[in-house]
C-alpha cells in the first residue's frame, strides 16, 4: 500500500555527494523529509525522496555543501506526460475499461436448465412476456418476483432458482414428475368435435365410446366423411328433439384401404473418395458478421471441411460471442460407380422394409401385398401395392347446426 | 555530581514505573536476528558506510558494524537498518 502511494505521488532516486552528506541526511530528517533505500555509492549516497520533498532540498544542499543529482524519476507524475504523447493508446485503454465496466451492467445470456415438460421455446416466450431478454439492465431484474411468476405460470414447476453469474442469468427449474390431477367436478366445456375419415376405404371395425356413429361396418367411406358425430341429440318423451349436447367424439375405427409405395434407384452413382490430403486453416469469428481466416484461399477444388471451434474462457465468462478454431479441409474426388442388379435390389428391399416397419409402428395391419421390381432401363423401380387395415378418425369441429346445449 | 543526579532520576523513574527511553531520551534499538535493526531516539547520523553506521544519541553513540549495511528509511523519529549486523557497540 505504501509503495502504491509512493508511486502515485511520484519519487526520485537521487545521488548526494560533497562535503557532508551525513549532515544532509540529518537535516532532511529534522525537516521531516522522508528518505528511504539509502545506499553508499562511491563518495556519496544514493537514496529515494518524494517529489514534493525534493523541492525543499535547495537550502539543505547549500548549507551542507553537497550536490544533489537526479538519477531516476519514478511514479505517476512522470508517467502521465509520457502518456500524453500516446493519448490514442490511453484513450483506447480508457474506453476498454469503460466498456468492460458498462457491459457488466447488463444481462448478456439467459440459460434455462431442468425443464423437460416445458420446452425452452415456451420458457423463452414467457420470459419475453415478462420483458426478460438478453441485453436488459441487471437493475431492472426482480429475481424474487420472476421466480414467483414462473411458479404461478407453469403449474408443473415445483421449485425455481434464479441467479446471476456475472452477466449470465441462470434459471433452474424443477418440474413435478407426478401427473397433475385435473379437477373432475362437473363436465368440461367443449365446442364438440367429430371424427372424420382421413382416406377412402371400407370400415372393418368400429367401437364407439362417445358420440353418434354415422357409418356402419362394411360401409365404403370417402375422405372427409363424418364417422362419429360429436353432436348428441336428446329427445323428449314424445320422441321430438329437445336439444343437442356437444361432446368430443371418441371411437376406435379401422378402415381397409389400398396404399402404394414406389422407390427408384439409378444404377450409376457418384461416391466421394478422399485423396488423404488435408490442410488446416485457422479462423477468428466475432458474432455472425466477422470472420477472419488464415490462410485466406481455399486449398483444393473439391473438398469438405471439419470445423473445430472453441471460445476463450475470458469471453465465455462475459458471454461475448468471440470464437476461434480451425477448419480442416479434406480433398476428395468424385468417382462414378455402377450398382449391380443384386446391390440395387437389396437397397430397394431395405427401403421397402423400412417403409413397412413405419407402417407397423403406426398400428397398420397389412392384409395383402404385391411388390414388383422393374429391371429394364438405367434405373431400378420398386412398385408396391398394399391392402391395409389402418386405424382412422381425425378430429374436426362439429357442425353446430341448430341451437345446442354444451355439455 | 552529574552521575548523582542521573542516579536520582533513575530511581525516581523506577519508582514511578515510567519508560526510560521517553524520560531519559535513551536510544532504543530493536534487533530482529542479525538482519534488521530499528533505532529510535537518536539525534543524528554521524557516519555511514556499508561496513558501519554510527549514530548519535542523547547521552551516547551507537555503532552498528557488519557487511552490506543499508538504511531502508530515515526519518526524524526512527530508522531501519538492514544487512548483516555483526556487532552493536555503545561508545
Amino acid at each position: 500500500m505504501l509503495e502504491f502511494l509512493k508511486y502515485i505521488r511520484g519519487y526520485l532516486r537521487i545521488r548526494v555527494y560533497g562535503f557532508s552528506p551525513e549532515r544532509f541526511m540529518n537535516l532532511c530528517s529534522n525537516k521531516d523529509i522522508l528518505l528511504w533505500d539509502i545506499e553508499q555509492a562511491g563518495d556519496g549516497y544514493v537514496m529515494c525522496i518524494s517529489l514534493r520533498s525534493f523541492y525543499k532540498l535547495k537550502n539543505i544542499a547549500r548549507k551542507t555543501g553537497t550536490r544533489v543529482v537526479i538519477q531516476e524519476r519514478c511514479g505517476l507524475p512522470f508517467f502521465v506526460p509520457i502518456m500524453r504523447k500516446r493519448w490514442v493508446f490511453l484513450a483506447g485503454l480508457l474506453m476498454a475499461v469503460i466498456f468492460w465496466y458498462v457491459s457488466g451492467w447488463f444481462v448478456w445470456d439467459i440459460s434455462v436448465t431442468g425443464n423437460y415438460q416445458i420446452t425452452t421455446d415456451q420458457m423463452e416466450a414467457f420470459l419475453q412476456e415478462q420483458n426478460i431478454r438478453e441485453g436488459m439492465r441487471k437493475d431492472d431484474l426482480n429475481i424474487g418476483e420472476l421466480e414467483k411468476e414462473i411458479r404461478r405460470n407453469f403449474a408443473q414447476v415445483t421449485w425455481t432458482s434464479i441467479r446471476l453469474d456475472g452477466t449470465k442469468l441462470l434459471i433452474s427449474v424443477k418440474e413435478n414428475d407426478a401427473p397433475i390431477l385435473q379437477s373432475t367436478d362437473g363436465a368440461q366445456e367443449t365446442e364438440g368435435t367429430d371424427l372424420v375419415a382421413e382416406f377412402d376405404g371400407t370400415i372393418v371395425s368400429m367401437v364407439v365410446r362417445k358420440g353418434v356413429p354415422q357409418v356402419r361396418i362394411g360401409d365404403v367411406v370417402k375422405e372427409g366423411t363424418v364417422l362419429v358425430d360429436g353432436k348428441v341429440p336428446i329427445y323428449n318423451e314424445d320422441a321430438t328433439l329437445r336439444e343437442y349436447i356437444l361432446t368430443d367424439a371418441d371411437a376406435d375405427i379401422v378402415i381397409e384401404h389400398t396404399m402404394s409405395f414406389r422407390a427408384t434407384l439409378p444404377l450409376d452413382y457418384i461416391e466421394r473418395e478422399y485423396t488423404g490430403r488435408e490442410k488446416k486453416q485457422t479462423f477468428l469469428r466475432a458474432g455472425d458478421g466477422f470472420e477472419g481466416k488464415l490462410p485466406k484461399e481455399r486449398p483444393y477444388l473439391m473438398y469438405d471441411r471439419v470445423m473445430k471451434q472453441s471460445r476463450p474462457r475470458f469471453f465465455e465468462k462475459l458471454n461475448i460471442p468471440v470464437y476461434w478454431g480451425s477448419y480442416t479441409y479434406r480433398e476428395y474426388q468424385n468417382v462414378e460407380h455402377v450398382y449391380t442388379s443384386e446391390e440395387a435390389e437389396s437397397i430397394l428391399n431395405e427401403n421397402l422394409s423400412l417403409f413397412l416397419q413405419t407402417l407397423e409402428e403406426k398400428g397398420v395391419q397389412i392384409i395383402e401385398k404385391d411388390v414388383k421390381i422393374d429391371t429394364s432401363g438405367s434405373e431400378r423401380i420398386l412398385q408396391g401395392e398394399f391392402l391395409v387395415q389402418e386405424p382412422a378418425g381425425k378430429r374436426a369441429a362439429t357442425d353446430r347446426g341448430e341451437e345446442t346445449v354444451e355439455k | 555530581m552529574k552521575n548523582e543526579s542521573n542516579q536520582k532520576k533513575s530511581k525516581l523513574l523506577e519508582s514511578l514505573q515510567l519508560p526510560r527511553d521517553v524520560c531519559l531520551g535513551a536510544l532504543r534499538v530493536t534487533l530482529t536476528g542479525s538482519a534488521e535493526a530499528w533505532v529510535e531516539n537518536y539525534r543524528g547520523l554521524l557516519e555511514y558506510s556499508e561496513q558501519s553506521i554510527l549514530l548519535q544519541g542523547k547521552n551516547c553513540q551507537v555503532c552498528f558494524e557488519g557487511t552490506g549495511l543499508t538504511i531502508d528509511y530515515y526519518t526524524n523519529e526512527d530508522m531501519k537498518i538492514s544487512g548483516c549486523i555483526q556487532n552493536v557497540r555503545y561508545l
